[in-house]
Order: structure tokens, then sequence, then C-alpha cells
């Protein structure tokens, strides 16, 4: 030891306020060096490669799925390392003995606990940035058409600092050795569990933000794609984070010797403002309605520009009756058109066969029971719409594309499935699109998808779970006999009649007994 | 005067560790001898405001540490050690100093320069950049003792500084306390007599929560005059004033 350096030293102000921010710049430097959060990055980034971006990755390459899907897991994947992470920061002082150091310091300790905060936020942060940046990465490379959600990314982004504040509070709270985990195991349950209580469109659980969109219609190959994304959950959602992260780092503020009397003012007010924030954040989402469109409307937060559907070139096919589909599923226009071709086959060269067939946006409706309707445009329920434009059938897709989700879905019953649903519109569009069909129109309508290889089901029996079968005539009826009897035509004998009767068939004036 | 003591006692429960001590004490060394259990350690952390008194009145440079302001002021413009020094195991001792320099308010541009320099004071300038976990238990005090002086502070509190210094530390150390006792009020709480005889201008003795005695070292050493126990004319002195403080 030496006194070669006493004098080293200059003097040293009073009220050193100038440099104040540079000083918390330097505890908020060391913090990172020495946060806990640093060494628990890399489990965070496997438990997010594990929970988040293998579920997400299997989903089909639009952005609306990945980033949905990506939402629900990559919050909950970082729950345990934050929470921990924090706790474990919070309760260091304790642990480490330093409670009689640090606890004379002049820097009121809220200071001191918010730069520690802020350090195991701010690695947080970057990790799931980097996270969700590989999975952004990864689907740009994939995805034929559109560009990424950020509103999904930014909620679970705004759940970080709150993970962090809870964590800090509790271990700076209760330092005891047990805190960590069990913190870390409560949080992440909680969190896990908060998506299991929604259920409706109306449910005020929906603040949860690791619900993504419209919780009964989950992620939706139809949903964003065709109409911008409704940041009015996230917003709400986002409002709920913050307010809530506010209020806990806020009351952190509250015990004597936090700082000064101002200070910890200042500390119950911001608790106050974050406590009302993330009120009337569940309140909105209280007024959530689903929207057509399969998101979330919040009135209040809602803004009419976005009800604007989204301008894209749809990218057709080389056939009789061209299949246009958003650029989005321009990887199923094969399948699709491969997957028509045989009802197509049925109506080629009829009068009113439309020239195309136009994919557009389903519709969502919210039904009993936590149900969602699925349907096209201006009809609900029918998969089909015509008259809009001349000659043109606009349909939607199936809702669920091949490995979606669970159960998974083969290309081959895809197949079916856009056989059995859009075929139907397309044999309905034909033959005419009157619900009430007559005798005739029905028997016919069912003969040709008999001969198209689409499953008949009678009224009154259940249908095929997995879509890929379509309402006939009831066996052992007129129409199921004539029916079958058409289809057992030769095709072009089929077509041949069509061509010959079309026009009676369509305004009803065919009878049964006239079918060949 | 520097500290201000006036009937300062301290219970814990129903443990009374400081009953009305009286003192004041200016620019120098001071040093707090006793036996175990005498109520040095409250004293000090009262001193350090780590604690407040249960009663009795404290000034400390002046102002009252029981408001905020003057509090904050006073922490500014304090060093303390405590007995049992808890650290951060990860952090350097650079690191550990300047962290301590920020949490006093010390100017930011001001403090890389103060951090080297007490670091170098307490002669671990070869050592800036190692961990704190790899320091052997000395090693970990003279940091101890770094990031109390980092601020060059008016009022600086040491409990048990020498514990763990080998001999040719603890002569380096109480070379460091002379000189910054030409400053500062520096409050030495220690078992080690000796150190106090070679560091201290004045000292005070505490025995179950009293101050039983205060008066320079030579004071103490006369005291001690006559009486057989111990190997050191000061130490004779201590354990004369604890016997008739006991008797």
């Amino acid at each position: 030891m030496t006194t070669a350096g006493a004098t080293a030293l200059g003097p040293r102000p009073l009220r050193p306020r100038a440099g104040a921010v540079l000083a918390v710049g330097r505890m908020f430097r060391l913090e990172l060096l020495h946060s806990a959060m640093l060494w628990l990055l890399p489990l965070a980034a496997g438990l997010f490669w594990y929970d988040a971006y293998r579920p997400s990755m299997a989903v089909p390459p639009l952005w609306s799925l990945r980033a949905l899907t990506m939402q629900h897991g990559a919050l909950l994947t970082f729950v345990l390392p934050v929470v921990g992470a924090a706790s474990w920061m919070g309760s260091r002082d304790s642990r480490r003995g330093m409670g009689d150091l640090a606890g004379i310091a002049a820097r009121p300790r809220w200071v001191r606990q918010l730069v520690s905060w802020a350090a195991v936020t701010g690695w947080a942060l970057a990790g799931y940035a980097v996270c969700v940046g590989v999975l952004y990465a990864a689907t740009a490379r994939q995805a034929a058409w559109g560009g990424p959600l950020w509103w999904p990314a930014v909620v679970g982004a705004a759940g970080i600092p709150l993970l962090a504040a809870i964590g800090f509070a509790a271990g700076s709270c209760f330092p005891g050795r047990f805190t960590t985990p069990l913190v870390s195991i409560a949080a992440f349950f909680g969190l896990g569990f908060s998506s299991e209580l929604a259920h409706g469109g109306t449910s005020y659980w929906q603040i949860s933000p690791i619900i993504a969109g419209a919780v009964d219609v989950g992620p939706d190959p139809g949903v964003a794609t065709f109409y911008p994304y409704l940041p009015d959950l996230p917003i709400a959602q986002l409002m709920f984070l913050a307010g809530l992260a506010v209020a806990v780092l806020g009351a952190l503020g509250w015990p004597a010797g936090s700082g000064s009397r101002w200070l910890r003012g200042t500390a119950v007010l911001v608790t106050i403002a974050g406590l009302i924030s993330s009120a009337t954040a569940v309140g909105l989402v209280g007024t959530a309605r689903l929207d057509p469109h399969g998101m979330m409307n919040i009135p209040a937060l809602h803004d009419a520009a976005n009800d604007q559907p989204i301008r894209y070139s749809p990218v057709c096919s080389q056939a009789a009756i061209a299949v246009c589909l958003n650029p989005a599923f321009a990887a199923y226009l094969p399948v699709v058109t491969s997957a028509l071709q045989p009802v197509v086959s049925e109506v080629s060269g009829l009068a009113s066969t439309p020239t195309r067939i136009l994919q557009a946006a389903p519709t969502f409706t919210q039904e009993p029971n936590d149900a969602i309707g699925i349907g096209a445009p201006g009809l609900p329920g029918t998969g089909a719409i015509a008259g809009a434009r001349p000659r043109v059938l606009i349909v939607a897709l199936p809702d669920q594309l091949p490995g979606e989700r669970q159960p998974d879905l083969t290309t081959a019953e895809f197949a079916d499935q856009v056989r059995a649903q859009v075929g139907v519109s397309l044999a309905d569009y034909v033959i005419g699109s009157d619900r009430r069909h007559s005798q005739a129109q029905q028997a016919v309508r069912a003969g040709m998808l008999i001969a198209a290889g689409v499953r008949l089901v009678a009224p009154g029996q259940r249908m095929d779970e997995r879509g890929v079968t379509a309402r006939g005539p009831a066996p052992g009826t007129a129409v199921y006999r004539a029916a079958q009897r058409f289809a057992a035509l030769p095709g072009a004998a089929r077509l041949a009649w069509l061509r010959a009767h079309l026009r009676g068939l369509r305004a009803g004036r065919i009878t049964l007994g006239e079918l060949p | 005067m520097n500290i201000e003591i006036n009937d300062l006692t301290r219970r814990f429960g129903r443990t009374t560790a400081v009953a009305g001590v009286s003192l004041r004490a200016g620019p120098g060394v001071f040093g707090l001898l006793g036996p175990n259990g005498a109520g040095k350690t409250t004293l000090l952390r009262t001193l350090a405001t780590v604690i407040q008194p249960t009663s009795g009145t404290i000034r400390l440079l002046g102002r009252d540490p029981g408001q905020y302001g003057p509090r904050r002021e006073i922490r500014r413009r304090l060093g303390y050690l405590p007995q049992a020094l808890g650290y951060y195991p990860g952090f350097t001792v650079a690191e550990f100093v300047e962290y301590f320099a920020l949490l006093k308010e010390m100017p930011a541009a001001a403090v890389p320069r103060a951090v080297a320099a007490a670091i170098e004071r307490v002669g671990l300038g070869d050592r800036a950049r190692s961990r704190l976990r790899t320091l052997s238990g000395g090693m970990l005090r003279r940091a101890g003792i770094a990031q109390a002086i980092v601020n060059e502070p008016e009022l600086l509190l040491l409990d048990e500084p020498t514990a763990g210094l080998d001999p040719e530390q603890r002569v380096e150390f109480r070379t460091l306390l002379r000189d910054l006792g030409q400053r500062a009020t520096v409050v030495v709480s220690t078992h080690l007599v000796e150190d106090v005889g070679a560091a201290c201008t004045e000292v005070a003795l505490m025995n179950g929560g009293c101050l039983v005695f205060h008066g320079t070292t030579a004071e103490l050493t006369a005291l001690g005059e006559g009486h057989g126990v111990g190997d050191a004319p000061l130490e004779r002195g201590y354990s004369a004033v604890l016997t008739a403080a006991r008797a």
C-alpha cells in the first residue's frame, strides 16, 4: 500500500449532478458485463429453437402463420431464463452479503435496481431479437409473398421487460435460495395457463401476450394475408404489459431508503399510472369483437384504414379455367389446379362456366361454444359467391394447409378438400347458385361430383372432419338414383347433355325424369 | 467536529448493543478498541448510516443523518469497510471499486482516475484486472479498503481492516491510515492494539455497549503502568481499563 496516489485525486464536487447520465451509463455497462442473463442466453436460444422456431418453421411459409405461431411460443420460452436471471440479480446484494455496503450508497437504491433490471432486460431483448430475426430471415427466404408481421414480435418483446420486472421484484423482496426457481416456475405456468383461460371473442384473457390474434381462430392462412394485420389486440396487449412492468418497477421504489421523498412519490405515481394503463387495456380487450377477416377489432383502438384489403396480383394457372391464388399461396397453385381438374373437365366449355376461379379472403364469424364459422366473402359457410364479377368464381381455399397444424394434413388430403369444397362451388356456379336446387339440379350436381371423385355424404350423416366430403342426396332416393345414373355416363355424354340442357336446368325447367 | 454523538443507544430487541455513548472526533485516526460483543461494529454501522440509533443524536460531517438529503450528502463523503465484506465474485478489482465509486455519486469523468489511484494505494495495481473470486483473503480486504477510499472520504469507517493482512501489508496500511487521517476522520475498529498504537491519535475503548475510555494512546498507555497483563504498554493499558470497567 502506498500514499503515492493520495494527491492524484482532484477536488470532489459537492453536488455531482453533472454527468449523472454518464455515471448511470457506466453502471449499466458494469451490470451488462455481469448480468446473469448473459449466461442464460444460450438456454433461452435453445428453448426458443425447441418451442418457437421448430413449430413455426413446421407450418407453411406464410408470414401470418409463422408470426402468429411464433408469438404463442416465443415469450413462453423466455420465461424461465428471464425471470430466473432477474430474480437472481434482484437478490444479489443479499446473497453476496452486500446489504450494508450497497445500502449506504448515495445513489438511490431504486436507480441501482432499475439499472440492474435494465441490464437483464437488455440482454434478454437482444437474445429475443436475434431469435426472432433468425426465424423471420428464414421465413423471408421461403415465403412467396408478403412481409414480416411485426406486431406479434413486438408483443413478445414487450413481455420481456415485465417478466424481468417480476423476477427482479421477487428476488429483491424475497432474497431466499428458493425464490429464483419458485418465481420462474410460477411465471412459466402462470403465462402458459393464461391462454388456456381465454375462450370466445370477448374474453378478458385475450390480454395474455401469448395469445396471437383471435383466440378461437388461431394462426390461419386466411388471416392477415388478404387484409392488414389488425394491431388492435396487440396495442391493448402492449398497454397491459408496459403498464404492468411500470407498476412492478414503480413498486420497487416505494420502500423507505429507495430514494428521496420526491423519488418515492414519483415511484408511487408511476405505479398508479402503470396500473391504470393495464386496467384500461384489460377493459378494452373486453370490448373486442371478431372481425370478418379473422382478427380482433377493438372499437376504441381500431383504425378504419386497416379494413382496406391488401393489393396484390394473383398468380394464375394456365388451364381451361384459370385458377388464381393470392401470391402468398403460390406454392399451392399446382396442387389446387390439379385437384380441381376432374371437376373442371365436367363443366369445361359450358356457357355458364367461369373463365377464372379466384381465391379470396375467407370470412370468419364467431359462433356459439367458441366455434368459428369460416366461409367466403358475403356468403359465410358456403365457400362460394357468384356474380361479383362476370364469369369469375370467387372461392376460399380450405382453412388448413398441408403441414399447418396437428393433426397434420397430407397434400393428397388437401387436394381432396379442394375438390370437395371448391369443386362443389364450381358445380353450383355452373348449374345455378340458388340454394333451392330443383331435384334435377341436385341430381346433376351430385352426378358431376361423383364422377369427379368427390365423396358425398347424405343429409344427417356426419361429414368427414377433415373436410374431404360434400353433401349429396340420401341413398335410395330418386335423386340419388338419378345422380348415380348421370355419373355412370361417359364424360363426353354428360358434357353433351349439359350443353344441350344447361339453360333449362339452371332455370329449373328440367325434371328428374328428363335426366339421362 | 466530523463526528458528534450524544447519548447514542442502539437496541436489537431486548439486547442493548450500544448504551448511551457520547463521542466527538475531528480529523485524525481514531481507534475503537474493545472485546468481542462490546458494540464496536454496531457503533460503526450506526456511524455508517447502515442502521439508525434507537435513541440519542448523531451529527456526521456537520449534518443530521436522520434526514434523507443530509444523509445522502454524508454518504457521498463516507467510506466504509464492513467487518464481513461481501463482494461480487465475477467483478474484477477495478470494476468493484468503480461500481462503488459510481454508487457514491462521484463525477463519472473522475471515476477512472480515482479507481486507479485507490487500487494503487492499497497495493493491488497489478491485480486490478483480476476477478475477486481469484483473490486471497488479504487481497479481498485490500479491495474492500480501495472501495472505501475511492471517493477520498471525509469520514472513513473501517471495521477490522487489517484482518487477513500479512505483517508487511499491515505496516503499509498503517502508513496509509496516517496519510488519510491528515484530512479525514478515520475510525478504525480493531482487536489489534498494536495497529492502534502505530496509527491512531485518539482511542476509545468500549465494553458492554458503553464507552469506558476515550483519550490519546499515550493516556491509555499510562493507565497500564503497573498492570501486569499484556506484552506491550498499550496492551497493558487496554487490560487495565477493561479490568476496571468490569470491576
